[in-house]
C-alpha cells in the first residue's frame, strides 16, 4: 500500500469526484465521468474505466459511500455520495491545492520579470 | 489509521471478492447501457455508439484487473492458483522434487533439532523470578590459580554488610544425607540452603510453606523436599506435609514440597534443609553464593564493587591470604559455561552450514530447472504475465517445495529431539528440557521459509533479468542455458566446497582430540573394576571404629566370589584441590614450598585393585601399624617436583610448614599418575597415606576388582557384603569404573559425532551439488563435445576437460574454505586438545579427501561425454 504513480493519478482524478459530488449531490458513475470530462472542456482525456478504481479507493477511504439505485433512464445504477469525511477531506485539499498553485504561480510571475 | 483501515477494507474486500466482482460486473454494464443510450440520442447508430462507449471507457479487463488490485491484496487471491499450479508443476517432475525435498528436509529438520537444543540450553530463561539479576559470586585467588572458588559463610556475611549492589545473598551446599527408613540405611542428596534461598530466586513450594528466619535461628529440624521425593517416597500425597523423615539420625519434620525440576546451579537434591547464616568464625569455605542485584545494578558495576569489598575484607585476613578477590558471574553463564555454550554454537553454525549447502544443492537443481523451463516463462510472458508475476510463480514454487521439505524437516527432527534426549550427555546442563515447543517450531518455520526463499531467489532473479520475450530458435536447444545462471551454479559449487571444508576440517579437530582423550592412559586400569560409595553411620564417631568397619567391609568384599581385590580411597576423583606448604627432606636440607597436591588415605590393595603400577619401592603392607612409623606412597609427579633427579624412597616430608608439629612421613612406593581431575588435565603431584595410620574420613570410595567383563553383576552380592557388616552403612553411586570415565567423555563424544555427521552429510551434498553441475553441463554440451571429438579431440581429452571444469571449482572451494577454517578453528580452539587449531594432518587429510570426492564425483558424468557418440550428437538438433 505504498503510494505509486498511479496513487498520485487517482488522488487529482479523486479530488475531482469529490468536487463533482459536492457540487451535484450524489451521482453514478457514468454521471460522474461525464461531468468531469464536461467541466475539463473535454481537455482531459479520461478513460472512463479508470474512475471506478478511484470510486472504491475513495470509499474504502470512507469519503464517499455507494448505495444500489435507479438511473434516470431506469437503470440499476451504484449511486455514490459525499460523506462528511469526504466533505472535511475536499476542503482540506482544495486549501492545499490553491496554496499550492499559488506559490506556483509566484514562481512563474518572477521568471517573467527577470526575462 | 488509515492504513490499518484501508487493510480492514481490503480484508473485507477478500472474503467478498466474488460478489464485489459481480458488483462491478454490473456497474460497469450499466455504465456502457448509459453511456450507448446518450451516443443513440446524440445520433450515432446503436452499433456505432456501442463502439464509441466502449472506446470512451477503456479497456474492460484492464479495469476490472485495477479495480481487483485495490479492492484487495491480489496476490493473496492469486495464492491459491499459484500453490495449485506449483504442486502440479512439481508432481510433474518426480525426481526433482523427491532430490530438493530431501535434501531440503534433512537439513531443516537437523536445523530445527539443533535449535530446540540451543533453545532449551541458552535461550530460555532460567526458572527463577527476573533470572538476569541473578549472579554466583565466587572467591577467587590469582596466586593459588584459585577461580570459582567457594566461600566461607563468615566472608558472605562481610560481603553482604559491606555492599550495596545487591538486594541480597543467600548460600547453599550440598550435603550427603543419610535417610534411615525401614529397610535401613540409604545415601541421598541433601541441600543445605540458607533460609533466604528461595526468597531469592523468587520460587515458592507448591505445598507446605517455606521455612521462616525465626524457626532457623531457633534451629528447628525443618525440611523442604523434591517433587521427585514428593511422588516417589509420598505418591504425591498431601500426608507428605507434616511428617518426619529420619537424616543423618535425627527426626526432620516436612513443611513443604519444592516445584519440579526445580534445581539451583548444580544442586539438584532430594532434601533441603535451612543453615543460620550466623558465623562468628571462618570455618570452611565450601558454600555456593548467589545474589540477587539491586534493579538498576549491572554486573560490571556489581564486579566493581565487589572487588573494591574483598580488598577491605583481605585486610582482616592472615597475611597469606591476602590476595583474594570476589568474581561475580551472571548465574546463567555459569549454569551453562563457555565451553558448552562455544561447542553449541559451533555445533549451531555448522548445522546452519549444512542449511546454506543444501539450500546452494536446491538452487543449483532449480536454476538448471528454469534454463529448462525458459520456454513456458516466454509462453507466460507472451500471454500477458509481467515479469513480477512469474517471479512471485517461481517463488511460491520454492516456498512450496520448502513447506514439503518443512513438514518433512519438522517430523524429522521430532526423532532427533527424542535421539538427542536420550543419549546427549548429562554434562550439558538442561539438556532435558529440550521439546518441540512453539517456539521451535516457530524456529522451523522460519527456517523452512528462510530456505524457500534462498532457494527460489537465484532462479527467480535470473528469470527477471532474462528477456522474456519468446526466443525463437533459441528457445530450442541453447547452448548451456543462461550465462548469469551458470555463472551462478559455479558460484554455489564453490561455496558449497568451501562450507563442507570448514565443517570437515573442524570435525577433523574434533576427532583427533577426541582419538586423543580415548587413547590417554588414565594411570589406572577401569575394565572390571566396580565403584561403590560407602558412609559410615553417624554413629561411628570415632576414627578407629572407622578403619576397624573399612578393614572390615574390605575383607567381606574380598570373600565374595568373583572378586579379585578390592581397595579403598577417600575419594578417586576430587575437584581442584587448593595449593598448599608442603615440607620436604633433600640432600641440601628442608625446603617448604607452596603447591597443588591431592593426599588421600587408601587401603593396602587399593593400587593393586585400581591397576596403577608401582614404579619402586612397595605398597602399604599389613605391617603399617598405627603405631609403626608414619610411611607414605608418592606419585611420580611429586617426585619428579620434589626431589627432581634423586631417588624419593627413605625421604621424609610434613604437610604445612617445617614447625607445623605435623608428623613426618617417609616415602615407601612411587606409583605413576593417574589422572583423576579429568582426562584432559595432567596428573597433579599426589601423596597417599594409609589408612590405617590416618584418621579416614566418612565416605569412602570402594573399588571392587572382579573376574567378570561386567562388574555390575557382582553389585547385589557386595551391597550384601556391606550390610552384613553394618546394616546401617549407606551404599550409593554403584557404577562400572569405565562408566564414570565414560561420563567424561560423553560430552566430547556428542559434540565430536554430531559435528562429524553434520560435515560428512555437507561433503555428500557438496559432492552431489558437483555431481549434478558436471552431468548437467554435459548433457547440455552434448553437441559441443560432438563436435570437438569429430575435428579430432580424444576421449582422454573430453574426460580431462569435464573432469577439469568441475575440479577447478571443487579446489577454488577448497582454499576458500581452507582459509576460513583456520580462521574459523582458532575461535573455537578452546575445544580442541592434544591437537592444535592448524593441525597439518587434519588439514591435508581433508582437503584431500575433498579432493578425491571431488573428482569420483565428476568422474561419472564426465565419462558419459567421453562415450558420446560425434555422429549421433551432431545429427540430433
Amino acid at each position: 500500500m505504498t503510494p505509486d504513480k498511479s496513487d498520485v493519478l487517482y488522488g487529482t482524478l479523486g479530488l475531482m469526484v469529490i468536487k463533482t459530488l459536492e457540487a451535484l449531490g450524489p451521482l453514478h458513475g457514468y454521471r460522474i465521468a461525464r461531468r468531469i470530462e464536461q467541466i475539463s472542456g473535454n481537455q482531459l482525456a479520461l478513460n472512463q474505466g479508470t474512475l471506478y478504481p478511484a470510486l472504491l479507493k475513495l470509499e474504502q477511504m470512507g469519503w464517499i459511500s455507494s448505495k444500489w439505485g435507479t438511473s434516470e433512464s431506469g437503470r440499476r445504477v451504484k449511486i455514490y455520495a459525499l460523506t462528511r469525511a469526504g466533505r472535511k477531506q475536499l476542503h482540506n485539499e482544495e486549501a492545499q491545492w490553491q496554496r499550492a498553485a499559488s506559490i506556483v504561480e509566484r514562481f512563474l510571475k518572477i521568471s517573467e520579470g527577470r526575462s | 489509521m488509515t492504513r490499518l483501515r484501508i487493510f480492514l477494507v481490503r480484508l473485507w474486500g477478500l472474503v467478498r471478492s466474488r460478489q464485489m466482482d459481480r458488483e462491478i460486473d454490473d456497474e460497469i454494464a450499466s455504465h456502457l447501457a448509459e453511456a450507448t443510450e446518450e451516443y443513440v440520442q446524440q445520433g450515432l447508430s446503436p452499433e456505432e455508439a456501442r463502439l464509441a462507449a466502449q472506446r470512451s471507457f477503456g479497456g474492460v479487463p484492464q479495469t476490472k484487473e485495477v479495480y481487483r488490485q485495490v479492492r484487495s491484496f491480489l496476490w493473496l487471491e492469486e495464492l491459491p492458483r499459484d500453490v495449485r499450479y506449483a504442486l502440479r508443476t512439481l508432481r510433474k517432475s518426480p525426481a526433482f522434487t523427491a532430490t530438493a525435498a530431501a535434501t531440503l528436509a534433512l537439513a531443516i529438520g537437523a536445523n530445527t533439532a539443533m535449535f530446540s537444543v540451543l533453545n532449551a540450553v541458552l535461550l530460555q530463561p532460567l526458572p527463577y523470578q527476573s533470572p538476569e539479576q541473578l549472579a554466583m559470586l565466587w572467591t577467587e585467588d590469582p596466586t593459588q590459580n584459585l577461580r570459582d572458588g567457594r566461600s566461607a559463610l563468615w566472608d558472605v556475611e562481610q560481603w553482604q554488610h559491606q555492599s550495596q549492589s545487591f538486594a541480597d545473598m543467600a548460600t547453599f551446599d550440598s550435603v550427603t544425607t543419610t535417610l534411615t527408613g525401614a529397610e535401613g540405611a540409604e545415601q541421598i542428596v541433601g541441600a543445605s540452603i540458607s533460609p533466604n534461598l528461595l526468597w531469592l530466586l523468587g520460587v515458592q513450594p507448591v505445598r507446605g510453606r517455606n521455612f521462616s528466619r525465626e524457626e532457623t535461628e531457633e534451629q528447628k529440624r525443618l525440611v523442604l523436599i523434591s517433587h521427585r521425593f514428593w511422588q516417589v517416597r509420598f505418591g504425591g500425597s498431601n500426608d507428605a506435609i507434616g511428617a518426619t523423615l529420619v537424616l543423618n539420625g535425627l527426626p526432620s519434620r516436612i513443611i513443604g514440597i519444592l516445584p519440579a525440576d526445580f534445581r539451583i546451579a548444580p544442586l539438584d537434591a532430594d532434601v533441603w534443609e535451612p543453615h543460620t547464616t550466623h558465623r562468628n568464625v571462618r570455618a570452611a569455605e565450601t558454600w555456593f553464593v548467589v545474589g540477587r542485584l539491586r534493579p538498576t545494578v549491572t554486573f560490571d558495576q556489581a564486579q566493581a564493587e565487589m572487588s573494591a569489598v574483598a580488598r577491605r575484607v583481605n585486610d582482616q585476613l592472615p597475611a597469606a591470604e591476602r590476595s583474594r578477590g570476589i568474581s561475580v558471574v551472571p548465574l546463567n553463564l555459569y549454569v551453562v559455561g563457555p565451553q558448552s555454550r562455544l561447542a553449541l554454537w559451533t555445533l549451531g553454525g555448522a548445522v546452519f552450514c549444512v542449511l546454506l549447502i543444501a539450500a546452494a544443492n536446491v538452487t543449483s537443481l532449480s536454476l538448471a530447472r528454469s534454463t529448462a523451463r525458459a520456454r513456458e516463462m516466454a509462453v507466460r510472458a507472451a500471454l500477458g504475465a509481467n515479469a513480477g508475476r512469474i517471479v512471485r510463480q517461481l517463488l511460491t514454487e520454492s516456498v512450496v517445495l520448502a513447506a514439503i521439505s518443512g513438514l518433512t524437516g519438522t517430523l524429522l527432527a521430532f526423532g532427533g529431539i527424542r535421539l538427542i534426549r536420550a543419549f546427549g550427555p548429562a554434562s550439558v546442563p538442561r539438556l532435558n528440557d529440550v521439546s518441540l515447543d512453539l517456539r521451535v517450531l516457530a524456529g522451523a518455520v522460519a527456517i523452512s521459509l528462510v530456505a524457500g526463499i534462498l532457494v527460489g531467489l537465484a532462479p527467480a532473479m535470473t528469470t527477471m533479468r532474462r528477456d522474456l520475450r519468446p526466443s525463437g530458435e533459441e528457445g530450442g536447444r541453447s547452448v548451456s542455458g543462461g550465462t548469469v545462471s551458470r555463472r551462478i551454479r559455479r558460484a554455489l559449487v564453490v561455496a558449497e566446497f568451501a562450507l563442507a571444508i570448514v565443517l570437515l576440517v573442524g570435525a577433523g579437530l574434533l576427532v583427533r582430540s577426541w582419538w586423543y582423550v580415548n587413547n590417554i592412559d588414565p594411570g589406572f586400569k577401569p575394565d572390571r573394576v566396580l565403584v561403590m560409595e560407602v558412609t559410615a553411620p553417624p554413629t561411628f564417631s570415632g576414627p578407629a571404629q572407622r578403619t576397624d568397619l573399612y578393614d572390615r567391609v574390605l575383607e567381606q568384599a574380598q570373600a565374595v566370589p568373583g572378586v579379585e581385590s578390592a581397595g579403598i580411597i577417600d575419594d578417586l576423583f576430587t575437584a581442584n584441590p587448593r595449593e598448599q606448604v608442603l615440607t620436604v627432606e633433600r640432600d641440601e636440607g628442608t625446603v617448604s614450598e607452596r603447591l597443588r597436591f591431592t593426599r588421600d588415605e587408601i587401603s593396602a590393595d587399593f593400587f593393586k585393585t585400581v591397576g596403577t603400577p608401582l614404579l619402586g619401592g612397595r605398597f602399604f603392607s599389613i605391617g603399617d601399624r598405627p603405631e609403626a612409623p608414619r610411611v607414605a606412597i608418592i606419585n611420580d609427579a611429586l617426585a619428579r617436583r620434589s626431589w627432581p633427579g634423586h631417588d624419593p624412597l627413605g625421604r621424609r616430608f610434613t604437610l604445612g610448614p617445617r614447625d607445623s608439629g605435623g608428623p613426618w612421613y617417609t616415602v615407601v612406593g612411587v606409583v605413576g599418575d593417574m589422572r583423576r581431575q579429568g582426562l584432559e588435565r595432567e596428573a597433579l603431584p599426589q601423596i597417599f597415606v594409609s589408612l590405617a595410620q590416618n584418621p579416614p574420613s566418612r565416605n569412602v570410595d570402594l573399588f571392587i576388582r572382579t573376574s567378570s567383563a561386567d562388574p555390575l553383576t557382582k553389585a547385589a552380592a557386595l551391597r550384601t557384603a556391606v550390610r552384613r557388616v553394618e546394616k546401617n552403612a549407606a551404599i550409593y553411586g554403584v557404577a562400572p569404573l569405565e562408566q564414570q570415565l565414560g561420563a567424561y567423555l560423553a560430552q566430547r563424544r556428542f559434540q565430536t559425532s554430531l559435528l562429524t555427521g553434520f560435515s560428512l552429510v555437507a561433503l555428500m551434498m557438496a559432492a552431489v551439488g558437483i555431481y549434478g553441475l558436471v552431468q548437467y553441463s554435459v548433457a547440455t554440451r552434448t553437441q559441443e563435445i560432438g563436435l570437438r571429438m569429430a575435428i579430432g579431440a580424444q576421449r582422454r581429452d573430453i574426460l580431462r576437460m569435464m573432469i577439469g571444469e568441475g575440479l577447478t571449482l571443487s579446489l577454488i572451494g577448497v582454499a576458500l574454505g581452507l582459509v576460513g577454517a583456520s580462521w574459523l578453528g582458532r575461535a573455537g580452539s578452546s575445544l580442541l586438545v592434544g591437537v592444535t587449531a592448524s593441525d597439518r594432518l587434519t588439514f591435508t587429510t581433508v582437503s584431500l579427501l575433498l579432493t578425491a570426492v571431488a573428482t569420483a564425483a565428476c568422474y561419472f558424468p564426465a565419462r558419459r561425454a567421453m562415450r558420446v557418440d560425434p555422429i549421433l550428437a551432431l545429427r540430433v538438433t
